[in-house]
């Protein structure tokens, strides 16, 4: 019934705007400035990386620090997938939405697991249970040798089969990057669609205090189920894009990375944790700035005779301090506070 | 199978680390408990405290026990350096930020430490009791770890003393408390939140020297990384800010960690040393669900 | 009030260095790259030689300049390797240019190296191979390390067909995916443990049961089952063959049943810190086979400095050392010397290391790998008489040279090693000597290890 009322819609189709137009322009910058679509690619993973997680995290405050294993679990299912399609001799176009529909469901299959055990848990205990998840997984593959063990499962071979030596060329550059901007535009419209709904008020109420939410008759389990299944599905698909299909090797040790979560996390607070805008700007600046000091900063100083490996990182981590306790509500939430201007602010979602 | 001897071995072996792994999480919890900050950083801190063991060792010529001594001194200066730098601005910040502050304060020790030490991975062998080792059951825990075990203990105490034997401990108890009945009872805060987060660097970078004793090898700048992570994993495990909890959570882990292996060994086909990983977090996910506020939690 | 102040103080100061980078980053973005832009906008993938010429008009004068990109793991886990890499192939690229570069035709090039650091990251990989190729004008790379790591930058890399030159830690998989422009200059993993084994049958006929004990990770992991099946097909018996997870402490419950078991030889290992691991817990726990061989720790000094009395005998597969008796006295039929004597290369990596202040350092295998790489490369190009990657490619083909490194020739159907052959290695009395090959050896096999009761 939310779903048709034209007052949510109305507003969701409002707060999607300016991120659509963010993306937008990405698309544009990924097509039109040459030599750098890779970097908008990677920009683009960040933002959605952030975006998915912020879903959940952003909005009822829990910190899935295990995040990064819907990724996993994602590409897992869609490299199964591929192997299965392959060895049927299917076409190669069945494998998107094969692929995608296996990577989503795992990936909510995990967390509808992961939800009964650790959604029962609050604050840092939830953060923790999860990085368990996580690890326990990556182990689990490894140690019970499953779809390749440790040494990770090849399907590059299997996409050549699907889509030909030229077509895999395209699926693996062009079109996983394509794919990931229509899952970055759907991510934003569920996105705007919770935060205008019952479902966004629900999920503010629980973060600013569950046991009053509950209180007022919130029904604080489905909707945090919901909101982890939601996040999780993205992330499911989000991994099958950018790790099955765009590189072909999925490894427990590289996809089960920790880092990946610890990077969302950044991306959304440095952003603004529950914001819909706010991931994405994370993201534009995390990788910019690693991209900057990186590509520039350090050959610059090498340049004057400075020269140590890892320098980039010695001058990003102080800038990042810096940054959080200049703005710890994130950017768009500096924003909010500072910007009086209620035409500007209408678009700070 | 399970061999007697071979039980035997993995129970004293899993104490010995566990006693480790607990002084290694303490510092964490008590920086939770007072602060309310989980301190992603952990593990950089930890690895700081291995190679001024290894420092004190290879450098210097004396025990590398005496890294703690080193680490506590260290840890003080660190632990307040930060706290006044970075961390003081953060108290009414979301908890999200002083996660991202402290992961940013963990990468800047690692490419401080390996733009000094280097990227290499080090170690060194001691064994000054090697000759007064005995055997039980077949198994012969070598002097260092026993040490080293032996060491965590003592720095525990140590810590104990300060809490509940001085007015810094009775202060610091008292915001865990209650911040704001501390503050009414004229309680400066600021400076035991300031005394509390070196407290807990201290005991952390001193626990990373001791770690070194037991380990002695695979010293380098990434090695904190696994043990933020188990870290955690103890901590929630004995209940967040609690300090017993954390120290009884370690040796369990250590425990389980070392015990799961024989089970684990009877299966084909698997590798057990690495599914003991996996068994170790799940112990972690039953505890948490009979128990959603860990061991000692409250 | 005072702490609030402070804050806007800091915040303030955040501010200003985020404007200065932003301003730095559309300066260098905008600025930097209009011209390359229009370049590239021309540029067909053929037209190596031609963005040579345009480079050069740019440039002050010198001689033509080919620039070979790498993306470096100069941070995180693969950091040790990745500093050994770039040092290695700056060694090689100026005994290159100090001996006259390449000639195509009448024209002399010189190389250059251009790399960036990937934080042992997959997703930092993909803009940075792109960013060397599409802005760097680069048409020869030296791959990342690791599987993980290459398979990122593969696709990218044959989407502009550029050439990558695995030279570290990639498993045989790789090669099997069909990739084009990917070949590899080391022994794969899979073979990894081939030489030790030979020797053992060599040398000792009575020695039956091999017991192995590696880490599990992709490269590891890859050793362990060639070296399985290689030992099986030798006939040898794998007794035991068991793993431990990557970061392990404590390998006791892993090891204490080979005291029991008493297998003739234990090979296995996987990295720095476990392979230290592996041979202290071996000494303590009194597991004295006739031999053991472990993987990559043992290579480096550090291993004795550490480990002591633990170390002696300890012998470990080597792609390369220092002390190879490789020369162009012994070039094997079928093969021509090319590249520096390993004495130049030793004298070369010493002059870059001091450059950059690791005087002291001594090149590790790694080290040789990569100038491998850049030779093979600077071997290749000369023959192909081009610049441009398909020639050089199918020169790659063709190419079977002796270096200071051994032998390099690729398989042309997948890229995969198939020229250059381990080297087995020894820690005797304190000193790093090599046993095997025969030809290679510096000193006999210590064997049965020091220890050893039978």
């Amino acid at each position: 019934m939310a779903l048709v009322d034209p007052w949510t819609v109305r507003e969701a189709v409002r707060k999607s705007l300016p991120a659509l137009a963010i993306y937008a322009v990405l698309l544009a910058a990924y097509f039109l400035i040459p030599g750098k679509s890779q970097l908008f690619a990677t920009i683009l993973f960040y933002a959605l990386l952030g975006q998915a997680f912020n879903i959940f995290m952003g909005m009822t405050g829990y910190v899935d620090f295990g995040y990064v294993a819907f990724l996993a679990v994602g590409a897992y299912a869609f490299g199964v997938t591929a192997m299965a399609l392959a060895s049927l001799g299917s076409p190669g176009w069945t494998l998107i939405p094969l692929g995608l529909l296996a990577a989503a469901g795992a990936a909510m299959i995990l967390a509808s697991m992961v939800g009964a055990i650790a959604l029962r848990l609050r604050g840092a205990y939830f953060a923790i249970a999860t990085i368990g998840v996580n690890e326990g997984l990556r182990y689990f593959f490894e140690g019970a040798n499953i779809l390749g063990g440790s040494i990770g499962l090849y399907i590059v071979k299997d996409l050549k089969t699907l889509f030909g030596d030229e077509g895999y060329q395209f699926m693996a550059t062009i079109a996983a990057d394509l794919l990931m901007f229509g899952l970055a535009g759907f991510t934003v419209l569920v996105t705007a669609w919770i935060l205008s709904s019952r479902m966004g008020f629900a999920l503010q109420a629980i973060r600013e205090d569950e046991d009053a939410a509950r209180a007022l008759g919130v029904n604080v389990t489905k909707y945090k189920v919901l909101a982890f299944m939601t996040s999780g599905a993205l992330g499911g698909m989000l991994g099958a894009l950018n790790w099955a299909l765009k590189e072909g090797v999925l490894e427990p040790e590289t996809v089960f990375f920790i880092v990946y979560t610890v990077e969302a996390i950044i991306i959304v607070v440095l952003g603004g944790a529950g914001t819909l805008l706010g991931p994405i700007v994370g993201a534009l600046i995390y990788i910019g700035l690693n991209y900057v000091s990186n590509v520039y900063a350090a050959p610059l100083l090498e340049g004057i005779g400075i020269k140590a490996s890892g320098l980039h990182l010695i001058l990003l981590a102080p800038i990042l301090i810096a940054f959080i306790i200049a703005a710890p509500n994130g950017i768009i939430g500096l924003l909010r506070e500072r910007i009086r201007n209620p035409t500007i602010r209408r678009f700070l979602v | 199978m399970p061999d007697l001897n071979l039980l035997v071995a993995s129970i004293i072996s899993g104490l010995l680390i566990g006693a480790v792994y607990g002084i290694a999480t303490v510092g964490l919890n008590l920086i939770f408990g007072v602060l309310r900050i989980v301190n992603v950083g952990h593990g950089a801190f930890i690895m700081l405290g291995a190679y001024l063991a290894f420092i004190v060792y290879t450098s210097l010529g004396l025990p590398p026990l005496l890294g703690v001594v080193a680490g506590l001194a260290v840890g003080a200066v660190l632990g307040l350096i930060i706290y006044y730098l970075v961390i003081r601005y953060l108290h009414d910040a979301p908890e999200l930020a002083t996660l991202l502050a402290t992961f940013a304060i963990g990468i800047l020790i690692q490419e401080l430490v390996k733009a000094v030490m280097g990227p290499d991975s080090r170690g060194f062998v001691w064994n000054p009791l090697a000759a007064y080792e005995f055997e039980i059951f077949g198994y012969k825990p070598s002097s260092f770890q026993i040490l080293a075990a032996l060491s965590s203990l003592a720095l525990l105490a140590f810590l104990y003393v300060v809490i509940y034997r001085t007015r810094l401990g009775l202060a610091i108890r008292a915001v865990v408390q209650d911040r704001e009945g501390a503050m009414v009872v004229g309680i400066d805060v600021e400076r035991i939140y300031a005394a509390s987060f070196a407290l807990g660097i201290m005991v952390t970078v001193a626990s990373g020297a001791i770690l070194a004793a037991y380990l002695q090898t695979g010293i380098h700048p990434y090695m904190g990384e696994i043990y933020t992570l188990k870290g955690f994993v103890i901590a929630v495990m004995g209940g967040l800010g609690s300090i017993p909890g954390a120290f009884i959570a370690g040796v369990l882990f250590g425990l389980f960690e070392n015990v799961s292996y024989l089970l684990l060994a009877g299966i084909e086909g698997v590798q057990p040393l690495v599914l003991t990983r996996s068994i170790a977090f799940l112990l972690l996910l039953l505890i948490l669900l009979v128990k959603p506020t860990g061991l000692m939690g409250r | 009030m005072q702490g609030q102040n402070k804050t806007l103080l800091i915040a303030g100061a955040a501010i200003v260095v985020l404007i200065i980078l932003a301003a730095g980053y559309f300066l260098f973005a905008g600025g930097g790259e209009q011209p390359a832009t229009g370049q590239q906008q021309e540029e067909q993938p053929a037209a190596g030689q031609q963005q040579e010429q345009q480079q050069q008009e740019q440039a002050p004068p010198a001689e033509e300049k080919i620039v070979v990109g790498a993306t470096l793991s100069l941070t995180g886990k693969y950091a040790k390797e990745g500093e050994m890499s770039l040092l290695g192939a700056l060694a090689a690229i100026r005994w290159i240019n100090d001996n006259g570069g390449i000639k195509i035709g009448d024209k002399t090039y010189m190389l250059e190296l251009k790399y960036y650091d990937d934080e042992s990251n997959k997703d930092r990989v993909k803009s940075l191979v792109e960013r060397l190729i599409k802005e760097d004008q680069v048409q020869f790379l030296l791959a990342p390390y690791s599987s993980g790591l290459t398979a990122a930058a593969a696709p990218i890399a044959e989407k502009y067909g550029a050439i990558m030159i695995s030279h570290g830690g990639a498993s045989d998989k790789i090669f099997q995916q069909g990739y084009k422009y990917v070949v590899q200059v080391l022994t794969p993993a899979s073979r990894y443990f081939v030489s030790v084994i030979d020797l053992v049958k060599a040398i000792d006929p009575e020695a039956k049961t091999i017991a192995i004990v590696y880490k599990e990770n992709p490269f590891s992991s890859v050793v362990a089952e060639g070296a399985k099946k290689y030992a099986e097909q030798q006939g040898f018996q794998v007794v035991y063959y068991q793993s431990y997870p990557a970061d392990a402490q404590d390998l006791t419950p892993v090891l204490q049943p080979l005291k029991e078991m008493k297998p003739d030889i234990i090979i296995g290992g996987g990295h720095f810190a476990d392979g230290q691991l592996l041979a202290r817990q071996l000494y303590e726990l009194g597991i004295k086979p006739k031999l053991v061989a472990i993987l990559v720790a043992p290579a480096l000094p550090e291993f004795y400095e550490t480990l002591g009395d633990a170390a002696e005998g300890i012998a470990y597969p080597s792609q390369w050392e220092p002390g190879v008796k490789f020369s162009p006295d012994n070039v094997p039929p079928g093969y021509e010397w090319y590249g520096p004597t390993v004495d130049e290369f030793l004298q070369y990596f010493k002059m870059v290391a001091e450059e950059r202040g690791k005087g002291d350092l001594v090149p590790s295998y790694h080290a040789a790998d990569a100038a491998a790489a850049i030779l093979f490369l600077a071997k290749a190009i000369e023959m192909a008489q081009s610049l441009d990657p398909d020639d050089v490619r199918q020169a790659m083909n063709d190419v079977a040279i002796f270096t200071f490194y051994g032998k390099i020739k690729i398989d042309p159907e997948t890229g995969l090693q198939i020229g250059h052959e381990m080297i087995v290695g020894q820690w005797q009395n304190g000193r790093k000597v090599i046993i095997w090959p025969p030809e290679a050896a510096e000193a006999e096999p210590l064997y049965p290890m020091p220890g050893y009761t039978g």
